[in-house]
Parts: structure tokens; sequence; C-alpha cells
């Protein structure tokens, strides 16, 4: 394959991260108004540009990107009251579809020749994971409207998943090797 | 193999975290919903990585070859556990070109199930001489969730030597003095052989065959054909590669190599002993030898030719005496660029040795100079070069020009002519 094709599927995927992101970064602007939209205007601004620049040049910008795109959607979220918003999954399926293509993007490199399975393997990896966020956040809000115990409870279960989350971090960030563990 | 945490767990699990203690601190469990995908995809992708324990081995299908051959690359890997993408990246050295053109590295990314193996075959094309090593190979896999990669790199350990395609030469410099081994040079001497000489009157033990009638009826006495013999003669190449002048068209190195090819392989033909001498930043030698042996070694030593910058210099006065037989024929392919190398021809010519020289001109590798002044340095040098050659044929040596556009053959030619006015050969 030429090495102008393989850099278009690049910039089509990058292309494609930085529109999710985009989508992501102007929903939340339509359920606020005033002076909160004026400021949420800076920041979907702000968590878009870090998102093109990590989908297309800065692979290292994803996290950040990640960042400012929830923190918008939260400030909503702590604004709107006791209803529970519906689209919340469509949020998190929407942030793990612009993470998956950007890496993708970052990963396909114009050098390197991916053969066909590998590309359609990819697809099907990254549609399967975008579906099945999308299922886990109904589950998780369906879970949430289920009355299960007091406040204590439900405190003690967050603040597990999240020091769990954390020593998840710790374990993972380190790297190893194969010949290192033989030796 | 070494494993590598990709950047996207760090940022995904440090997303989650940040999403679940501001769902518990806001109450929201919209932002625990927005955070479960991405934990998920962090724990479902630890618990599925494995270590693939790649196995690999590089081979490639000959040792030798010629500039534009081809040559493959074959790669055989081997995995215990699935790799959802493997990237395979072949280093191409300098001078070698990949699949689809590719200069410095060709690369592929392949999938392979858990005991697999699989072959890839790498076609690349020797575009320049030299001695290569081939085989190495960076490998990298992914996991499905491409959360960590593995990696390793296969060591170098494949040799590849590629000879420059000899050019067809049919007249070459003939040498003054020849070896009393049978060869295919007109010896001056006479002797047996098919080239006429002299006619002289029968003596007692001349062979019959050797009588001239015609001469004897018009002389009323017997005569007998006088032959000159044809002889085998050494011949030493001598190599300046102190400097190589690179410009767009090619280098005077290579074509040095590639003349050297082309003149040890014809005089090799011609029944010759063939020597080498290169001179450059280390100082290579071959004692003149004959046949196909000769040929290859000869070969083998010319890839090694290259330019190796340094200050040490001992001269010819170190070279073994039998590296250059008193009676051979030197060839010089020099660009007459560097001092020391100017110097050794002059030596060669003050010890009497039979020498012609090839200037390879780097005039067109090294282009005319910007400006008024540029133009004006380029002809200064070129009159300069003239005035070295001149030099050169006063003290009895052959010097002919060989410009860019100019076949080998015809360079040779005018080196004979330029000796045969000079009587160093036979008219």
């Amino acid at each position: 394959m030429p090495a102008p094709r393989r850099a278009g599927a690049r910039l089509a995927c990058g292309l494609a991260a930085t529109a999710v992101a985009a989508a992501l970064a102007l929903a939340p602007l339509a359920q606020v108004g005033g002076a909160l939209r004026d400021l949420l205007t800076w920041v979907a601004g702000f968590g878009l540009v870090l998102a093109g620049a990590a989908a297309l040049r800065v692979g290292s910008l994803l996290g950040p990107a990640l960042v400012v795109l929830l923190a918008e959607h939260t400030v909503v979220l702590a604004g709107r009251g006791d209803r529970v918003d519906a689209t919340a999954p469509l949020v998190g399926a929407g942030l793990l579809l612009y993470a998956e293509l950007a890496s993708w993007a970052r990963e396909a490199r114009p050098r390197v020749h991916d053969e066909p399975p590998v590309l359609v393997a990819r697809m099907i990896v990254v549609a399967a994971s975008a579906l099945a966020a999308l299922g886990i956040g109904v589950l998780v809000l369906l879970a949430a409207n289920v009355p299960a115990g007091g406040g204590l409870a439900r405190l003690a279960v967050g603040v597990a998943a999240a020091i769990g989350t954390l020593a998840v971090v710790v374990v993972v960030a380190r790297p190893t090797s194969t010949r290192a563990r033989r030796g | 193999m070494n494993r590598r945490p990709s950047a996207k767990i760090a940022a995904y699990v440090g997303v989650a975290a940040l999403a679940l203690l501001a769902g518990l601190a806001l109450g929201r469990p919209e932002l625990v919903a927005v955070a479960a995908p991405l934990a998920v995809l962090v724990v479902a992708g630890l618990a599925s990585a494995r270590d693939p324990e790649l196995a690999a081995e590089v081979a490639v299908d000959r040792e030798r070859a010629l500039v534009e051959d081809q040559v493959t690359v074959t790669l055989t890997l081997r995995t215990a556990a699935r790799v959802e993408r493997l990237e395979v990246l072949l280093v191409v050295p300098p001078g070698m070109e990949g699949p689809d053109g590719a200069r410095r590295a060709w690369a592929t990314a392949v999938s392979l199930a858990a005991g697999e193996q699989r072959v890839l075959p790498i076609e690349l094309t020797c575009r320049r001489w030299g001695a290569y090593w081939l085989g190495d190979v960076h490998l990298r896999a992914h996991d499905r969730f491409r959360l960590f990669t593995w990696e390793r790199h296969l060591d170098r350990h494949a040799p590849l030597k590629v000879f420059p395609v000899p050019d067809a030469l049919r007249t070459l410099v003939t040498p003054v003095e020849t070896l009393v081994s049978t060869g295919g040079h007109v010896a001056p001497q006479r002797g047996d052989g098919i080239e006429f000489a002299d006619l002289r009157s029968f003596l007692p033990g001349d062979r019959p065959r050797s009588i001239n009638w015609r001469a004897t009826a018009r002389r009323g006495d017997l005569m007998v054909n006088q032959r000159h013999p044809e002889r085998a003669t050494d011949v030493v190449l001598f190599l300046d590669s102190f400097l190589d002048v690179r410009g767009p068209g090619g280098s005077t190195l290579d074509r040095t190599v590639g003349a050297a090819a082309s003149l040890a392989a014809a005089y090799l033909r011609q029944r010759d002993r063939v020597g080498l001498v290169s001179f450059g930043g280390f100082v290579q030698w071959l004692q003149p030898g004959g046949g196909q042996t000769a040929l290859y070694r000869l070969l083998d030593t010319l890839m090694e030719t290259q330019v190796f910058a340094t200050a040490a210099w001992k001269g010819i006065r170190h070279l073994p005496p039998r590296t250059l037989p008193a009676k051979a024929l030197i060839v010089a392919l020099t660009p007459l660029v560097d001092e020391r190398g100017v110097a050794a021809l002059f030596d060669l010519l003050a010890r009497g040795y039979d020498l012609a020289v090839v200037d390879i001109s780097p005039l067109a590798q090294a282009g005319s100079g910007d400006g008024q002044w540029g133009e004006l340095a380029t002809r200064l040098w070129a009159l300069e070069r003239e005035t070295l050659r001149h030099r050169y044929q006063r003290l009895g040596a052959a010097v002919v020009e060989w410009p860019d556009a100019l076949h080998l053959q015809q360079v040779l030619l005018e080196v004979e002519a330029c000796r045969r006015r000079a009587g160093l050969a036979p008219g």
C-alpha cells in the first residue's frame, strides 16, 4: 500500500475522533444558558483543541482532553438538580469511542502497512467497545435507581471503587520484561 | 519480550478515578455511568493481556548478489498466544531498497493466531555495492485493547555482499612487460605464438612448420617466421579511497569500485594475475593472483572499501614487496583530490613502475560553484587538475581524465592511445 493511503487512514481516524470529541464538547452547551454557557463555550473550545491535538499530533494529550470534556459534563450535571440525566451512557460511550479512535490514529503510522484482517479486527473491537460502554452505562444508571442500603453503604462502595482504580494505575504503570522475570 | 503499558491506560484509569470521585462528591450516578466503561475496559484488558512468547527467525536467500538484484529476506514468526497486531519493522540499510521503494525501513502489521507460524518474505533491491548485514528487525506486539505492547529486537546476523555489475571491456591497458606464463598479451619477445614478428634464416632445431615457403622461394634460402608469444602479466589495481566526492549523480568512490571490479574481471579472463592496493584511511592489499578464486577475493576486498578519515599515513613503502611486483602494470583509479594519493602515485613513478592513471573526475559530482567567484574557483580547480595530469605524463605515466558521461571502455582506449604515443605500448 502506498504511503499516502496509509497517511490517509491515520488522518481519517484522527478526524473521526475529533468529530466525536466535537459532539461531546458541544452537547452540554445546549443544556445551559447565561454566563455559564459562555464559560462552558470556552471550556468546550479548549477541550476540542486538546482533543484534536491528541488525535492528530500529540498522543500524550489524550488524558487532559478526556478530563476537560468530562469536566464540562460534570459542571452541567452539578447544576441539574435531582433529575437523572439519561444521556450519560451516551457520553461514556462517546468518550470511549473518541479515545479509541484517537489512539488508533496514533497507532496507524504512515510507514506501517496494516493487513486487512488487522484493520477489520480493530474496527470490530472499537465498535464493540463503544456498544459495550453504552450497555454498561445504562446498567449503572439502572442500578443507581435500585434502593440498595443507606448513604453510608453507597459511599463505601464509591470509595472502594476509586481506591481500586488508583491501585490499578500503580500496578500497570510500570514496564516489565519477560527476560528480567526469568533471570 | 519487554512489556510496556500504553499511555491509554493511565488516561483511562485517571479519568475513571476522577469521574468516580466527582460522582461520589456530587452524588451523581451519571458520572459513575461515564467512568464505568473506561474502568471495565482496563480491567478486561488486564485480564486478557498475555505475553505472546514470540519466536522469530531471519534468513536471507543468498550471501552474494549484484547491484539491482533482488534479495529475499524471509522472516519466520511463531507465537504461543494470539497477537492482535504485530508490527514488524525491517531496517533497510543505506544502499538497499525495500518494497514500495522503502529507503530506511519497511514495516507491516499482521495478526497471528495462537500457535500460528507465519512466513513473511520481504524483497529488497540492491541499489549500491557494499557489504551489508541484514536481519535487523524490530517486533512490537499489541493486545486486543491496545493497552500493552511487547517489544523485541532481533540482532542483525545475515551477511550479504553486493557486487557491482562488471562492464564488458574488450580492450584493456597493455602492459610493457609480461610474465613467462601463457596469457592473453602479445609479448615483445620472440617465441611461440600467433602474432607475426619477423623473418630469419633457418637454424638447426627450427620446426619445419615455421618455415615461410614464400620468403624461402623469393630469397633462395630457408627462412622461418618468428612470432610474439602470448603471455600473462601482473596487474595491480591501485585504488585511491582517501576522499569520496558525492553528488546527485553518484560518487567517485562508487565509480572507482565499479571500474576496479570491471578491470579485475576482464584481466582475470585473460589469465593475468590481478592484485589490489586500496589506499585510504586504512590500507588494504591483495597479492596478485589468478583464477576465479582471486576474483572473489578481490571483490570481497573491494566491498570493504570505504572512506575512513585518518591522519596516520605511512606511504607505499610499507606495503609488502610482493604486493607490487617489479614488472607489474599498475592501473591507478583516483579522483586526484587528496594529496596523499597524489604523492603515492609520484612515488610509484619514481620507483619505475609501469603506471596508467585513470583520473576519475570529481567535477561533475562537486558541481560548479555559485556566482562568478564559484565559477572561477571551479575553473581554477580544473586547471590545477590538468597541470597535475601533465606532471604525471612528463614522468612517463599515461593519465586520462574520466568524465561522468564516458564509458570506462572509452577511457581505457584513450589510456592505450596515450601509452602508444609515449612508446609504452605496442603500436
